[in-house]
């Protein structure tokens, strides 16, 4: 069931003249983790702007082309920098997780289980009482995460979502994501921690200025010219260091299959 | 989205000009900003928002709203007029708010606190009367020494920000490019 | 649940109760002639802070306002002035210490505001803090830039300059972050904010509240006359 169509987008910012999307058509079905990739610039943050509603309705603009969401639930967008999110209304983390629930105008006691739980998941139930402008980023980053899950979006979009985090935050949140998509969330999700999507992405989008150079499964990353353009994973990249034959292993677990079969 | 930054960018500056040690207060910045950039309701509503916040600090700000919101509709038939354009306009244009500012703290300052608001403004009155000023002359004399300075960095600090604001920013203002006229 | 959820005596009055008690101090010192009024609303207001462990703030804020008014004016007038000001110093002093700033926030939205509104001022208050830190970055950064706070007042002009322009349009730029978050969390305007924890307003507060401002008006017709 596709939660997310975009079809044929074309996005310009306000006062400029460069579109920052070119004719990006996507889906995303329910379950789905879709990977977006590029370098600085290519347009990943434009894409997960405009899949949530923000752009142009938010930050003003001008789109071509259509953008339709289909399912229950709100869509969710988790942005790069954690501190900027924070409500400001909120003077402990409890209360900054169910903002958004509240928003909802929810009832209490649905609130209350939703935040709980949100908090469970993400570990984060040792900071309840802190005041949220006393954290550290990858504390913060949580209770972003945290907030926005307790909102139950149907399509869930992350830009950057491990950039605050350490190695083992970090795998902790793409074991979290792997568990949402379980449970019928569809999520987009902007990453430059490459060689983690194998493991999480169900498809893989190559964004490049704008434009949508490629789509496919995980072995993109391996492919030469994600490598090429420094997109490809640590494995694939040293693969193709060592000049052996493409397409190149994009995890360890495949080298090694690769590398026995030899 | 607006009104709460450009109250707390009032309420922070002060700790801009602690760093340089300026007797100003810039303490009406973020109302003159808001103002150019969101019209003239959106500039009241930051200076009530900033007088309230100040105030929990120290209450005696409290009363002086009245100044602010004069502020803000000065600033916006400011930038209805073009002043924010250069600094050649936006100066005298702050010194001119400078004695508008003052006319209307006076009052305030004489009635609620006897002239005695803030170190500053109170030993300039103190200055004032013992150059022979009748208590209200004194009174207008310490806030207008106070203000007159003020109220033109103020301006003149707007005017840079307008002028500095990247254009993506400012597009998201329509009232920024008319102060400036760069539409 | 969130911390400072706990009030204890006085505080646990709701806070529009214990904004018109500050309000209503202030006024009535005013109101009522000098010296009795001011006397007894500066010992009442006093008397609050010293239950919310805010006397020494409150005598701290008031103190150089005696000393400029003792400078400017006769003895008279000092007490008269001298005491609205420590009314007022020292009844804002105490619910400032008295009324976290969330409890205030659920009021408003309990009490029917938009969330908007209440946003509008919770919001400030803590983007003060992170502003301010800020400020002190961007100091430190153009210190080691080779900026002087020193010199003649031009100097020291362009150093403000330098100060304050980085730290209002890096403000700014976080409008439109803040305004994405907001939105992705569903802030929008006329949305009906379900109050995770309401303070509980009983009717005797009511009538107190009213009562207050009715003495208000009373004084004032009185004095008049």
């Amino acid at each position: 069931m596709t939660r997310l169509a975009l079809e044929r987008v074309t996005f310009r910012y306000p006062a400029t003249e460069a579109p920052a999307l070119v004719d990006v058509s996507l889906e995303v079905a329910a379950g789905e983790v879709v990977a977006i990739v590029g370098s600085i610039g290519a347009g990943a943050s434009t894409l997960l702007l405009v899949a949530g509603d923000l752009a142009p309705r938010v930050v003003g603009g001008h789109l071509e082309g259509s953008v339709a969401f289909d399912g229950e639930g709100v869509r969710g967008t988790v942005l790069p920098t954690p501190w900027t999110q924070l409500s400001g209304m909120a003077f402990a983390v409890w209360d900054e997780v169910a903002f958004g629930p509240a928003n909802l105008g929810l009832a209490r006691d649905e609130i209350t289980r939703r935040v709980d739980r949100a908090i469970a998941r993400l570990g984060i139930e040792g900071l309840v009482s802190r005041e949220p402008t006393t954290l550290s980023g990858g504390e913060l980053q949580r209770v972003i995460i945290a907030g926005i899950l307790a909102m139950q979006p149907g399509l869930l979009l992350l830009d950057e979502p491990t950039a605050e985090l350490d190695p083992i935050g970090a795998r902790s949140l793409w074991e979290l994501v792997r568990a949402l998509a379980r449970e019928g969330t569809a999520i987009l999700v902007a990453s430059s921690d490459l060689d983690a999507l194998p493991a999480v992405a169900d498809r893989v989008v190559w964004l490049d200025r704008g434009r949508l150079q490629a789509i496919g499964s995980a072995a993109l990353l391996g492919s030469e010219a994600l490598v090429a353009a420094s997109l490809g994973t640590t494995v694939a990249s040293v693969w193709h260091g060592a000049r052996l034959p493409s397409p190149y292993p994009v995890s360890v677990a495949q080298a090694l299959q690769r590398w026995e079969r030899r | 989205m607006l009104i709460p930054v450009a109250a707390a960018i009032s309420l922070a500056l002060s700790a801009a000009v602690d760093a340089v040690a300026l007797p100003l207060f810039l303490d009406t910045t973020g109302t003159i900003l808001a103002t150019a950039l969101g019209g003239p309701v959106v500039g009241i509503s930051t200076g009530v928002v900033t007088s309230a916040v100040n105030s929990l600090r120290n209450p005696t700000f409290w009363p002086f709203v009245a100044v602010q919101v004069i502020v803000a509709l000065y600033a916006w038939m400011a930038a209805r007029a073009g002043l924010f354009r250069s600094f050649k306009t936006a100066v005298p244009a702050g010194f001119g708010l400078g004695v508008i500012a003052a006319i209307t703290s006076t009052p305030i300052s004489y009635l609620v606190f006897g002239c005695t608001t803030t170190g500053g403004i109170a030993l300039t009155t103190a200055l004032g009367k013992a150059l022979g000023l009748p208590p209200l002359g004194a009174c207008f004399f310490g806030s207008f020494l106070a203000d007159f300075g003020d109220k033109a960095v103020t301006f003149a600090l707007v005017t840079s920000v307008l002028h500095g604001l990247p254009r993506r920013t400012a597009a998201r203002f329509p009232w920024a490019l008319r102060a400036i006229r760069a539409a | 649940m969130g911390a400072a959820r706990h009030p204890r005596g006085l505080t646990r009055l709701h806070p529009f109760t214990l904004l018109s008690i500050a309000g209503a101090l202030p006024a009535l010192a005013w109101i009522v002639p000098s010296p009795s009024g001011g006397l007894s609303t500066a010992a009442v207001a006093l008397g609050l802070a010293i239950s919310a462990r805010a006397f020494r703030t409150a005598i701290f804020t008031a103190a150089p306002f005696w000393l400029f008014l003792l400078l400017l004016h006769d003895v008279p007038t000092t007490i008269a002035i001298g005491f609205r000001i420590t009314t007022m110093v020292a009844s804002f002093v105490w619910v400032v210490a008295a009324l976290p700033p969330p409890r205030l926030v659920e009021a408003m939205v309990a009490a029917g505001w938009s969330a908007s509104a209440a946003y509008v001022f919770a919001a400030t208050l803590s983007a003060v803090p992170v502003l301010r830190a800020r400020a002190g970055r961007i100091a430190d950064a153009q210190r080691c830039r080779g900026l002087s706070p020193r010199g003649g007042p031009v100097q020291r002009l362009r150093a403000l300059r330098a100060l304050a322009v980085p730290l209002i349009l890096s403000a700014l730029h976080e409008v439109d972050e803040r305004a994405l978050a907001l939105e992705t969390r569903r802030l929008v305007p006329g949305a009906r904010r379900t109050p995770l924890s309401p303070p509980s307003d009983h009717a005797v507060e009511r009538v107190m509240r009213w009562a207050l401002a009715a003495a208000c008006v009373a004084a004032l017709a009185w004095r008049l006359r």
